[in-house]
């Protein structure tokens, strides 16, 4: 497996990602587990979802706790800053966090 | 001193800004829509102390950048409306993503009053927030209140008083900055605005050069009309390009950025967080409701009970609603002498207008079971496990309980599904629901079905009516599919819904809620429905029969009355018409139920009666033939030749425009009975199967083409209303029918070819 190139510019932002539009270092929230927390690195996607997501709190260093997710495994909850919200995985693949940590 | 106030209220969706409204201005208020919007617009009115405190309840959003028509009506009032003062309701339990709406209306230059509600909870949860110096840190006076219990209005209703009379200071709009880079940007587009003599006199023009900065397309539309407006804009492109170097990311995520910095500061400096072992009610809650295995349950079980609720518990309202309007009809049938008057008085006008009123129990119903979703917070759970299935239609996960409540159990109703759609916030996926709402089950579809079902397919009700029902659905889906990737194709908006804490609603709450609804529905259906009902009565009224038509059936009547005096057995009793006439008087007023004897005479009475209500009917079917709706009907048997419906089936299904049971009304004066028919087959079901080419397949298919053809006027004119425009309505009554036309021929022509269904 060849390593990972991260020099490729995000289309709607100044991150160098990869070819699957990853940031180095960082995992989709949507692959985040139940019960699992960590810290925004970058919000994706285009400009007016960005924005949307800014205006709820989602902003970079903000700390997001999965809770569950739905009963067809989509959408799923979470808590970010002390409220509970959802979120399509789809749209939620969109925010990128670092390493997970499990809740205490 | 101001004697008159103007107070808007602005606050996050779920921030408890109903409750304070309601606990302001109590019953004292007044609910409407935007203009030329269908969002809901609630004002109220407060004395005290001998002035008049006039509340406007903006729509609850969570920003004001102008994403969603809420937040254009909202910021569009404070800018354009200038109220005296803005109260902004945050919700103290979750300050920090509340007060980024605060952040916004202080960079309006709005004179503010925050009020830190539902304290309680937030004490509860141990946030402890130093009021006085979060007061002072922002500049704005700050209440706490207890909004369910009522608590802390008075200080609310004094600290309005003082803030108006205060006069507004210039560093009120400084307290909060965006950085040295963007605040050098800021006065530069701001300097070319006061150069332009911007009417700085209506709007802040440090709020409008930060717009401009941002993108904003609502904002830089207003400025269409400065004088040099390029040079503005120049400087807006260069300071967003300049920007966007310095941070490495555009203009507005940068300064929504700096918001949340100002706030995690002031947070930082005024609230305490102590750690609780209390476990969290709404949490633990959740764990079951939303459960992977007893989640969807529950929800089939909830959703099942308002549908339970809404038509079972106004069955006894409805019911004497409808006795009252047949009262009605009868007695002004008495007092009227008979003719076209009292024909459009009562057919017309008390029958269509009180089938519209005869849904209000229901539909109070069905918005007070709606309210408890709502205000409990379990309707964003419906949405949140439903979503899944739903979206992969076009649809949202909160379109679910309009389509149960239009009639995904049969027996529903359109039109207070569709106006259940009024909590959906997602514009397309909300107009989508609505086209396809009218496809299900309705109740007034099932006596159609019933007469059908009853006469082709006995032996198999249940197992029928159950495909009817399944077959709806997959219209339902699949129209909505299909509506979504063409008429209104596009991405969806982006599914970003809170899940609020669950909360026990207030009983006040509900019922205001629910009676403000209903009585919009009430002005709204009723006012245009007693215009379409005199228009449907003319169609099927006139011109009727012509004089040699008249006159035929009035010598068939004459010849079978003097046939009847004529016989010895009636002549040695009633000699003249005078006798009949009191005879059939004093037949009628013995009523049915008293036992006669039969003598001659009331038995040759009888057949003469029998004979001429056959002669009634035949002049009724004549009539009908020949008015409007008739010929109409007649017309269009080429178009309908295919799906094998005669003349009489298209009058029906004409009459069903005016409300679905019609077309069985109206296939009974169609297939008017003769007396011969009367006695082979008692009932219009029996009839029918009678009748050449009726036949199982005949009857499914008008059965597929009822529930799938143009909605009836009432859902229509309450599509209108929704949606705001006559061409979706249009759209409904086009592409149903055009729906129905198809799947029927589809049932006709694969029946006919495999042969199912034929004797």
């Amino acid at each position: 497996m060849s390593p990972r190139v991260f020099q490729k510019k995000c289309l709607n932002c100044v991150s160098l990602v990869d070819h699957k539009c990853l940031v180095e270092k960082t995992i989709k929230l949507s692959n985040y587990k139940p019960g699992q927390r960590g810290k925004i690195v970058q919000v994706c996607g285009d400009p007016d979802f960005r924005l949307r997501l800014m205006e709820m709190g989602f902003v970079r260093g903000t700390e997001i706790q999965v809770v569950k997710y739905a009963p067809l495994n989509d959408p799923m909850e979470f808590v970010i800053k002390g409220y509970h919200i959802t979120l399509r995985k789809k749209q939620a693949a969109h925010i990128l966090m670092n390493e997970p940590e499990l809740a205490a | 001193m101001k004697q008159k106030i103007t107070v808007a209220l602005a606050g996050n969706p779920n921030a408890g800004k109903t409750t304070i409204f309601n606990a302001l201005t109590g019953a004292r208020q007044h609910v409407g829509n935007w203009p030329g919007v269908t969002v809901e617009k609630k004002e109220g009115t407060l004395k005290h102390k001998g002035r008049e405190i006039h509340i406007v309840d903006l729509p609850g959003t969570y920003s004001l950048t102008a994403f969603s028509l809420e937040e254009i009506i909202a910021r569009n009032f404070i800018v354009d409306s200038r109220p005296d003062l803005v109260i902004n309701v945050v919700d103290a339990s979750n300050l920090e993503r509340n007060l980024y709406l605060s952040v916004q209306l202080l960079e309006m230059g709005c004179k503010l009053v925050i009020v830190l509600n539902m304290i309680d909870v937030a004490r509860g949860r141990g946030i402890i927030i130093d009021e006085t110096l979060f007061s002072n840190l922002i500049g704005v006076p700050v209440v706490t209140t207890n909004g369910k219990k009522g608590v802390g209005m008075d200080s609310l209703v004094d600290a309005i008083i003082s803030q108006v009379e205060e006069p507004q200071s210039p560093e009120d709009f400084t307290r909060f900055t965006y950085g040295v880079e963007v605040e050098d940007e800021l006065y530069k587009i701001q300097g070319l605005l006061y150069t332009n003599s911007f009417s700085s006199a209506t709007v802040n023009t440090r709020w409008v050069s930060a717009k401009l900065l941002e993108g904003d397309t609502e904002i830089i539309k207003k400025i269409d009309s400065l004088d040099h407006r390029a040079k503005v804009m120049e400087q807006v492109d260069k300071s967003r390009s300049h920007l966007t170097n310095i941070f490495g990311d555009s203009p507005e995520i940068v300064l929504a950025d700096a918001r949340y910095g100002f706030i995690s500061g002031a947070i930082k400096q005024t609230v305490q967080v102590e750690r609780t072992d209390r476990v969290n009610l709404s949490e633990s809650i959740d764990k079951v409701l939303t459960n992977r295995l007893l989640g969807p349950l529950i929800l089939l079980a909830v959703l099942y009970s308002v549908y339970i609720f809404t038509f079972n518990g106004s069955a006894p309202l409805v019911k004497y609603f409808d006795s009252f309007f047949s009262w009605l009809g009868d007695s002004v049938s008495t007092i009227l002498p008979e003719g076209l008057l009292k024909s459009l008085i009562v057919s017309g006008m008390i029958k269509g207008v009180g089938g519209v009123l005869g849904f209000t129990p229901l539909i109070a119903f069905m918005f007070f079971a709606i309210a408890i979703l709502e205000d409990t917070g379990y309707m964003a759970r419906i949405a949140f496990m439903l979503d899944r299935v739903l979206r992969g239609f076009g649809l949202h996960g909160a379109s679910m309980l309009a389509l149960m409540v239009a009639g995904g159990i049969a027996g529903g109703c359109a039109v207070p599904g569709i106006m259940a759609t009024r909590t959906m916030k997602e514009p397309k996926e909300r107009l989508v629901t609505i086209l396809v709402a009218p496809l299900m089950n309705c109740g007034a579809k099932l006596p159609v079905y019933a007469l059908l079902i009853g006469a082709f397919f006995p032996g198999n009700r249940a197992a029928i009516m159950f495909l009817l029902t399944l077959i709806s659905w997959v219209m339902v889906l699949l129209a909505g599919r299909a509506i979504r990737s063409t008429v209104l194709s596009g991405p969806s908006a982006p599914f970003v819904l809170e899940l609020p804490p669950y909360r026990v609603p207030t009983f006040q709450g509900l019922l205001i809620h629910t009676w403000e609804r209903t009585w919009m529905y009430l002005k709204k259906a009723g006012t245009v429905i007693l215009a379409v009902s005199i228009i449907i009565w003319v169609l099927m009224t006139f011109p009727g029969l012509s004089t040699e038509q008249k006159a035929f059936f009035e010598e068939k009547q004459d010849n079978l009355t003097s046939h009847f005096l004529n016989d010895p057995a009636v002549s040695s009793v009633l000699k003249n018409q005078q006798d009949l006439k009191s005879f059939e008087d004093s037949q009628s007023a013995e009523g049915k139920d008293t036992q006669q004897i039969a003598t001659p005479l009331t038995l040759k009475y009888a057949q003469y009666k029998e004979d001429k209500l056959g002669l009634e009917n035949e002049e009724q079917s004549k009539k009908l033939r020949g008015t409007v709706a008739g010929r109409v009907g007649a017309g269009l048997v080429w178009v309908f030749k295919p799906i094998g419906f005669d003349w009489k089936t298209n009058v029906a299904l004409l009459g069903g425009f005016a409300a679905k049971e019609v077309v069985v009304s109206t296939l009974g004066t169609a297939y008017s009975m003769g007396a011969v028919e009367r006695e082979q087959y008692p009932t219009l079901s029996e009839q029918l199967k009678h009748e050449p080419g009726w036949n199982p397949l005949m009857a499914f298919t008008l059965i597929m083409f009822v529930m799938l053809y143009a909605p009836c006027v009432v859902t229509l004119v309450v599509i209108k209303r929704e949606t705001g425009k006559w061409r979706w309505m249009l759209f409904a009554m086009v592409y149903t029918t055009v729906l129905a036309y198809f799947v029927a021929f589809i049932v006709k022509t694969t029946g006919t070819l495999l042969g199912i269904g034929l004797t």
